[in-house]
């Protein structure tokens, strides 16, 4: 009863500032039109042009493509490799100065490079997404690995299951919560580094709609073109949540047993 | 023929293994099992069953002497070796029911069989109404039935037991010896046991290997040659049961007696 | 017999089926023992062997042509060209530029993620209407806000602060309200038993046990950070490592280019590495410093 009402007054308190903001900024925007500070409705209105007809095929569509693509191969390459890396622990030393300096260039400055060697293509947009957000996934893996319970693997040897089966049916679910951890991280990664391809060379996609309409002044598609990258952000957020959260069910039941993991 | 049949499924030749070469935790163990045989293993907590155990299922190789397997050595555990680990609950996958965790190990059969392989294994512990769940959602008795019945379904020649009933209170404890002895009788196994419990070696057992206190050796080994089937209440209130009991018993307490010695001493030092 | 049984160090390395796979990861178990003996020495060995092999299949894609040669020169060209450049070339220059406003705009981000942090764990109210904002603000890829302040702002070291500030203000305000909150009460329970007034217990409990979550937010922001400095100075022709790179590719200058991506990624892992000294020079009874 009383935890109800305290839901509804937070509610309440979210929607008050939420119509606070929006009536600032209207105001602001009647009051002191400015080409940064378009009204509310052309924002509205060019945010609902991109999801269909021609935007959507030049804007959304592409850049989807391209993210989808890249965050795919990151997340595979990575895990694989990952798995592999901790779980043949002998390998870690040899590799790891080189995924050490890897992981720590701060991958836009790999785009101009990108871009030499594949030209203003989706090859070298897919490239960059991939590169950006590989290290957190192969971490993740990694460490996931390394984890392992390692009874669990004298199971599988008494079982006799080859170095592959191993990794698959042992080692990938043990690490696929630590895994997630670094999916999550990946993703952010790729949405920035889908933008900043974007930005810097391409001919269609969000990125481009964005710059586009800041070149012509269209200031209102402009955060049109943001408040749609929030969108798919998030949406993507909370889809892989909710995959997170099927596939680790297991996960969250054996943890919250006390004493479980001892 | 005759000859295969009598041929010791486990020899253990003057086993010795060391983790670190000032501790060495086994020596010169040596005792074999004929195929069908139960032998149960006895001796002090630490002194390294586990580890004897360890170099039997060739996760770990010995240091010295060889472990035979049917007369061969294996680098990897044989094809018709099964085992229990003492630590049950942390060697079953979290992310598998227990349904799954069962049928593990079946690979390369089709899947009525291996269905129908993994319905008669969880019927044998008397867990079918629990195969849909989580071993986490088990109790420590039923953890310990779905690891047994994991290693008992791909029908091993030769099953090794860690202190399987370690951690259960008494009445499952007795309920799953039962089980257990039934099992090994029902599929001819060859079961080799490791147990603190001297009247669960002795009340199961074919033969009963007392073990020193590290580095372990072989003190004796002791026939029991109690009548089968054995009854929880007839066999144990058995003058000869009694009789073994009492033999057991002061071997190990001897063990137990030396080993406090060796600490005093230790700490005199 | 006898020859077949391998002992190796790690029991979990040994494989049932002898495949390629098996036979080579046999093969890194035995080089391993070698290199036991002096494990350090080892560990040196093994990373140093591992760069030459980075090196060497850079050179080897060079010389299969896989990619033309002109876009790959030689590692030591490279190498060469990124020393010079850093012995008081334009390359040094570059560095410094993007340093300069990286700092302020990460000490800026810092200032205000902590106190918006503290802020927001200690008045629930105030978190609770601003959720909506910041889980809005949030998942939006900062870099795409580029354009935006482009147009508010303008060209300039204003925007790029901004964007700096605004782009890594996150994780230290995450990470510092999350470590508010994560405070043990027993601590609190503590300091109120031995008479401290609020301020005190603010200052002499919630902020220490806070600072080992604050250094991780800082961590990662001064990465983003460095992202964004670089970012903006691509986009924006901004002085610095982004704008060199980018202005070297377009005037052919395809040595200098791989020489600045490589120092940046130097420049990164320095980063990073700063603020892990940092911690555990100032930290050392942190939990992630305790458990090395
Ligand atoms: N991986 C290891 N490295 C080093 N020492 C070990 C290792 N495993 C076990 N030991 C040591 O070897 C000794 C024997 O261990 P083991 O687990 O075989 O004993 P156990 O007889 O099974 O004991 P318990 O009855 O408690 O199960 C112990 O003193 C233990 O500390
Ligand atoms: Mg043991």
């Amino acid at each position: 009863m009383n935890a109800n009402r305290r839901h509804i007054a937070s509610l309440a308190w979210q929607a008050g500032t939420i119509v606070l903001l929006l009536t600032v900024w209207q105001w602001a925007a009647l009051t002191y039109p400015a080409p940064y500070l378009p009204a509310l409705e052309n924002i509205a209105t060019g945010f609902l042009r991109l999801w269909h007809g021609d935007l959507l095929f030049s804007a959304i569509v592409p850049s989807m493509t391209r993210l989808a693509i890249g965050f795919v191969i990151a997340v595979v390459v990575g895990s694989v490799a990952g798995l592999t890396l901790g779980y043949l622990r002998n390998l870690d030393p040899w590799v790891r100065p080189v995924f050490e300096y890897l992981r720590f260039i701060p991958a836009v400055a790999i785009l101009p490079a990108a871009l030499l060697l594949f030209g203003p293509t989706d090859t070298m947009r897919i490239f960059v997404i991939a590169f950006g957000s590989v290290f957190p996934v192969l971490l993740a893996a990694t460490d996931g690995a390394r984890r392992v319970e390692p009874l669990l693997l004298e199971v599988a040897r008494v079982e006799r299951l080859s170095i592959p089966e191993r990794l698959f049916r042992v080692i990938l679910p043990a690490s696929l919560p630590s895994i997630f951890a670094g999916v999550r991280i990946a993703l952010s990664i790729a949405l920035v580094m889908m933008v900043i391809s974007e930005l810097i060379a391409a001919d269609n996609g969000l990125g481009f709609y964005i710059l586009r309409n800041q070149r012509l002044f269209q200031t209102a598609n402009v955060y049109a073109g943001v408040l749609a990258i929030g969108t798919i952000g998030l949406a993507l957020t909370l889809a892989l949540l909710a995959v997170e959260k099927r596939v680790l069910a297991w996960h969250r039941g054996w943890r919250g047993l006390p004493g479980a993991d001892g | 023929m005759g000859a295969a049949m009598s041929e010791p499924i486990l020899v253990m030749n003057k086993v010795g293994k060391a983790y670190s070469a000032a501790v060495p935790i086994l020596r010169d163990v040596s005792f074999s099992q004929a195929p069908g045989e139960f032998v149960a293993v006895v001796g002090p907590s630490g002194c390294g069953k586990t580890t004897m155990l360890r170099c039997i299922a060739a996760l770990m190789q010995p240091d010295q002497g060889e472990v035979l397997h049917l007369g061969q050595q294996f680098g990897d555990p044989p094809p018709w070796l099964s085992i229990v680990f003492q630590d049950y609950n942390r060697s079953l996958f979290p992310w598998l029911s227990v349904r799954q965790n069962v049928g593990f190990g079946l690979r390369k059969i089709d899947r009525r069989e291996r269905d129908e392989r993994v319905e008669q294994a969880l019927s044998a512990v008397n867990l079918t109404h629990a195969a849909d769940l989580y071993p986490w959602q088990l109790s420590g008795g039923m953890q310990q039935r779905c690891a047994l019945a994991r290693s008992i379904v791909v029908r091993p020649q030769l099953l090794l037991l860690d202190e399987p009933f370690a951690s259960v209170d008494a009445q499952t404890r007795i309920d799953l010896q039962d089980m257990v002895m039934d099992i090994c009788k029902k599929m001819s196994l060859s079961t080799l046991l490791v147990t603190h419990d001297i009247d669960e070696a002795v009340f199961m057992a074919d033969k009963v290997v007392v073990l020193s206190t590290r580095p372990a050796q072989v003190v004796e080994q002791i026939e029991i040659d109690l009548p089968h089937p054995r009854d929880q209440l007839t066999t144990k209130e058995s003058p000869e049961f009694l009789r073994l009991r009492h033999r057991v018993y002061t071997l190990v307490r001897h063990q137990a007696q030396k080993s406090a010695a060796a600490h005093t001493e230790r700490e005199d030092q | 017999m006898e020859g077949a049984r391998v002992t190796f160090r790690s029991d979990t390395v040994d494989a049932p089926a002898p495949n390629i796979l098996t036979w080579l990861f046999r093969r890194v178990g035995s080089l391993n023992e070698l290199l036991k003996i002096s494990p350090r020495l080892g560990v040196l060995v093994k990373g140093a062997a591992g760069v030459a092999g980075a090196i060497l299949i850079w050179e080897l894609i060079r010389a299969l042509r896989i990619v033309d040669p002109r876009d790959l020169p030689a590692f030591l060209a490279i190498f060469r060209t990124a020393l010079q450049g850093l012995w008081g070339g334009e390359l040094a220059v570059a560095i410094v530029a993007t340093i300069g406003s990286w700092a302020p705009g990460l000490f800026i981000a810092a200032v205000l993620g902590v106190a918006a942090g503290i802020a927001l764990a200690l008045m629930p109210r105030l978190e609770v209407a601003t959720r909506p904002l910041l889980e809005f603000l949030r998942p939006i890829p900062s870099v795409a806000l580029i354009p935006v302040a482009l147009l508010v702002l303008g060209i300039g070291l204003q925007m790029q602060l901004f964007m700096i500030a605004f782009a890594s203000i996150w994780p230290v305000l995450f990470s510092t309200k999350a470590g508010v909150e994560s405070v043990d009460p027993r601590f609190l329970e503590t300091g109120r038993v031995l008479g401290l007034g609020k301020a005190a217990r603010m200052a002499r409990i919630v902020l220490p046990s806070t600072l080992p979550f604050v250094a991780t937010g800082l961590r990662t922001a001064s990465a983003i950070a460095l992202v964004l400095a670089i970012t903006v100075e691509m986009l924006t022709g901004r002085p610095g490592i982004g704008f060199y790179i980018e202005n070297v590719r377009l005037n052919g200058l395809i040595t200098e280019m791989w020489a600045a991506i490589l120092v940046t990624g130097v420049l990164g892992y320095l980063v990073n590495a700063l603020f892990m000294a940092l911690e555990r020079i100032a930290l050392p009874w942190s939990p992630e410093n305790r458990e090395r």
